[in-house]
């Protein structure tokens, strides 16, 4: 019998906008130099969902439940903030099923990255309308046209807190390498919405469909001072709401909010240093952690 | 020597901390309690009352007779006359009101109440239900609370709202001056409640005074020297949980608010940094309050990928949402413990009472198969032992392990000794840990079903909710599956061998009894309170007490319930659940139950008459409706 390896046959359709996606993932990781070991790619339920088990760079990987990427991504990342987290969900992971993670998230702005494969459909139960899918468009699959208005997934973002803010065109693999790069080093919780064709199921927001109405944003979108957040967030509400042409790029950059993980280290002094993941809690088989001050807090 | 103490007042108003002053009076004597409580799911308001036991050595149940009844307004009258045996304490410019005037009182309670009152030939007014008590023997104190509140304004120059509360120390004082306690402990109890407010410590020292001038010594009672110089505690059934899992390692814990688990994640957060023995660093618990429980258990999976010891806590209708995410741990072999606060269900149910309705749930919960360990604790000290031992199984079995714990002990609290509890020797078991991070495979196959863990960021590695193969990879083959399904039902043969059966549940009481009382949880607090009474009744059982639901003792339960001519299951839901194990485990069915469905604890005056009514009137089963 052949030996198990650890590789895995990747099952996505010809033509998926996800292969842009990973390719851009891997490139931007190598680039950016990251220890292997030190990364972990939590997914959502879906195609976007098996990307972890594809991923050509050495990168452990949680495939998790649909909708729940995200508070798993929680978790791992403080329990051991040493770990570079990637969160990769789709778009009726995200903005459906698990819209509450991903609002909640913006509230506490943890050091990681959330890459939203948004392709406007469900393709693995065969092409429902997704909550990223224009009211009275009708994909392959739908029976009638879609009678749900969609969610604006960057003013959502902007809305929620979050601390970076992106759009980037899955073939565009230059950019969206560039814009995983920046969203990965940026300090706080990033979100870029990839827009990814589905050749399947999505015959409206094709390759063609795209390419005929994305481009670069050319504004600078980084706070940097306090005075400035109102001015470039009225700029990246104003570039969200653009429907005619598909602005990609940065819409908003925030390194002056505290991460999540410098609002435990004001209740716990030694975190992130001193951390879940790497506390000794035995010797020799009996706990170390003396619980003599919650004893002498009760005692009579 | 056992006394009952029962305080009652609108919620919001001080009630349990006025429970907890006088139970740390008594205890500061050498006295044990057993303090137990209830109260509505409302902020203000509403009746909450606070039970306490008194005794020379530890309970875990109340009786519904309390020899003293504390009150200050009026509802607690109506509400709790008729338990009242030695003493009824109540306010004198209340005399007059009458029952319909309690709005706060639903409409049953009100109906039952007069019906006492009218066939005992009385009125409907507070002063009447005073009366009725009298009549079964119990000593009225009538405390002109306005009067005492007004000296006191007029003394420290306060005004009227602040000075409100002193009713509550007035009253708990004058019960304490019957106990024939030395004052002393009770003003050592105001002292350290009220250190950090002049005002307040001055306010409540007068009400002390105030409340001793409206009684003397009547119990006698002395202090317990021997049990004095032992190092003891106060504590309730969340803290205890709390610092059980603390204890035994924990260092992340993520909850959504739910009552009755949060209070145990708010001090687990209150007391996030940790002393370690041995060193000079601290340690440090991530408490994460989340926006759903589905986050909670999924961020508390996630940090156990890490390799932190994690945990939420919950209840019922929390619990639910966490199901899938329970699911997931099961197939990916995840060590993550769910402390289940069971309170009344289904839906809301009764948030703030008790139940045991979930037990089938916590061994079904989440869809397909996959092992679980289900412990659940039966007083505060299994409480305090059961959490590090779940969190330790959780890691030997690489499993979701669940914690059963019910609001009754929840939010009652015991005097415990501290030597009981065995802090100093808090065992830790990490289970298998992989080494050799070369080639890590996640689920590697074993005999046991157990494969070495490595953590995030030590190898590479894959986790999947899809059925995966030895890396934890995607693999549907037929093969593959089955061999990956049996490897993970393995362990739970491992556990099975591997747990003793006699730490699986506890057994007390009469080996040779034909009779055995058949429990789990908190019920079984009080089986063994009431062991020598029913001795007195002519009744003499064996009761056990299933500790552990998965894997079930099934071999010792068969061996101990072999030849028994009556097994009484006793339990507080329906369908006897634990019992319902047991038939599906060995085939063995119960002869007879005493189930309770209310919400309240069982109390032993209602179970002692429930047991006589089955041995001595052979009724197969007694419903208990007992409390207030």
């Amino acid at each position: 019998m052949e030996e198990l390896k650890d590789e895995e046959f990747n099952d996505w359709c010809p033509g998926c906008g996800d292969f842009g996606i990973l390719r851009s993932e891997d490139v931007a990781i190598k680039e950016l130099g990251l220890d292997p070991n030190k990364m972990v790619i939590v997914s959502g339920i879906g195609c976007s969902g098996k990307a972890p088990h594809f991923v050509a760079e050495k990168i452990s990987g949680v495939h998790t439940l649909h909708g729940r990427s995200i508070a798993f991504a929680t978790g791992v990342k403080l329990a051991n903030p040493d770990l570079e987290v990637i969160v990769e969900a789709g778009d009726g992971d995200t903005f459906g099923i698990g819209v509450g993670h991903f609002v909640s998230a913006g509230r506490r702005n943890i050091d990681m990255t959330i890459m939203v494969h948004d392709n406007g459909v469900y393709g693995l139960t065969k092409g429902q309308a997704s909550p990223t899918l224009k009211r009275g468009e009708q994909t392959k699959s739908l029976p009638k046209p879609n009678i749900n208005d969609p969610i604006n997934p960057i003013m959502l973002a902007l809305a929620s807190g979050y601390t970076f803010v992106a759009r980037a065109f899955a073939y565009d693999v230059k950019q969206t390498t560039e814009l995983i790069k920046a969203a990965i080093k940026h300090k706080g919780l990033a979100f870029i919405d990839i827009l990814q064709p589905c050749p399947t199921y999505n015959d409206i927001n094709t390759n063609e469909w795209y390419r005929q109405r994305v481009y670069n944003i050319d504004i600078d979108a980084s706070v940097k001072t306090e005075e400035d957040v109102q001015k470039k967030m009225d700029a990246a509400i104003d570039l969200s709401r653009q429907t005619d042409k598909i602005p990609i790029g940065i819409f908003y950059q925030n390194e002056l909010v505290p991460t999540y993980e410098a609002r435990i280290k004001e209740n716990i002094p030694n975190y992130p240093a001193i951390n879940p993941a790497n506390q000794k809690i035995e010797g020799n088989g009996v706990s170390i952690t003396s619980v003599d001050s919650f004893m002498k807090a009760l005692t009579i | 020597m056992q006394l009952s103490w029962l305080i009652g007042g609108a919620q919001g108003l001080g009630v349990d901390t006025s429970a907890n002053i006088f139970g740390d009076a008594v205890a500061k004597s050498g006295y044990y309690l057993y303090g137990s409580r209830e109260y509505y799911s409302n902020i203000k308001g509403r009746h909450s009352y606070f039970t306490v036991m008194i005794g020379d050595k530890t309970m875990n149940s109340i009786s519904e007779n309390v020899n003293i009844l504390a009150t200050f307004d009026s509802e607690t009258v109506f509400q709790h006359f008729y338990q009242a045996k030695d003493f009824i304490i109540y306010n004198k410019g209340l005399e007059t009101t009458q029952i319909e005037m309690v709005r706060s009182m639903e409409p049953e309670i009100i109906m039952e109440s007069e019906s006492m009152l009218e066939k005992a030939g009385l009125g409907t007014t507070l002063i009447d239900a005073v009366n009725y008590a009298q009549k079964k023997g119990a000593k009225p104190i009538a405390i002109d609370y306005v009067g005492e509140l007004d000296k006191i304004i007029n003394a420290l120059k306060i005004s009227p709202p602040i000075a409100e509360r002193a009713k509550n120390i007035i009253a708990i004082s004058a019960t304490y001056a019957l106990l024939g306690l030395d004052k002393k402990h009770m003003l050592d109890a105001v002292q350290s409640r009220f250190s950090k407010n002049e005002t307040f410590l001055k306010l409540n020292l007068m009400a002390v005074d105030a409340g001793f001038k409206y009684a003397s010594s009547f119990y006698n009672l002395k202090d317990i020297d021997a049990n004095k110089a032992v190092k003891r505690i106060q504590a309730d059934g969340n803290t205890l949980s709390a610092i059980g899992k603390v204890a035994g390692g924990l260092r992340f814990q993520s909850y959504y608010p739910i009552t009755p688990a949060s209070d145990e994640s708010t001090y687990i957060e209150a007391n996030q940094i940790l002393n370690l023995n041995g060193s000079q660093d601290k340690g440090g618990v991530v408490v994460l309050q989340t926006e759903d429980e589905l986050a909670a258990i999924n961020a508390a999976i996630g940090a156990a990928l890490t390799g932190a010891r994690a945990a939420t806590a919950t209840s019922g209708p929390g619990f639910s949402l966490m199901s899938e995410g329970i699911s997931w741990a099961g197939m990916n072999e995840v060590p993550v413990l769910i402390s289940y606060y069971m309170r009344g269900a289904p839906a809301t149910g009764l948030p703030t009472r008790s139940g045991q309705a979930d037990l089938k749930f916590a061994l079904n919960v989440g869809h397909g198969e996959f092992p679980r360990i289900v412990i659940a604790s039966g007083s505060h000290k299994e409480i305090f032992g059961d959490a590090s031992w779940a969190l330790n199984l959780a890691e030997k079995y690489q499993t979701p392990t669940i914690h059963i714990m019910e609001k009754t002990l929840a939010n009652a609290y015991s005097i415990l000794n501290v030597n009981d509890l065995n802090i100093d020797s808090v065992k830790i078991d990490r289970g298998k840990l992989e080494t050799n991070l070369e080639d890590y495979k996640r689920f590697k196959m074993s005999d046991d079903g157990i494969s070495p863990r490595a953590f995030l960021g030590q190898a590479r590695m894959f986790y999947t909710g899809d059925e995966h193969n030895a890396y934890g990879h995607i693999d549907e083959s037929v093969t593959n599956r089955t061999d990956m399904y049996k490897k993970r039902l393995v362990k739970l043969d491992t556990a099975d061998k591997e747990i003793p059966q006699e730490m699986r549940l506890r057994q007390f009481g009469d080996q040779n009894s034909e009779t055995v009382l058949l429990t789990w949880g908190s019920p079984s607090g009080v089986i063994e309170d009431t062991m020598e009474d029913m001795k007195k009744e002519g009744i003499s059982v064996l009761a056990i007490q299933v500790k552990m639901f998965s894997p079930y003792p099934k071999e010792l339960m068969q061996k101990l319930l072999a030849g028994k001519k009556r097994v009484i299951a006793i339990e507080n839901n329906y369908n006897a659940q634990g019992a319902d194990v047991l038939t599906e485990k060995t085939g063995i069915m119960p002869t007879n139950y005493i189930l309770k469905l209310n919400g309240r604890p069982i109390m032993r005056e209602e179970f002692i008459e429930a047991m006589k009514a089955i041995m001595q009137k052979g009724e197969k089963t007694v419903i208990l409706n007992g409390g207030a």
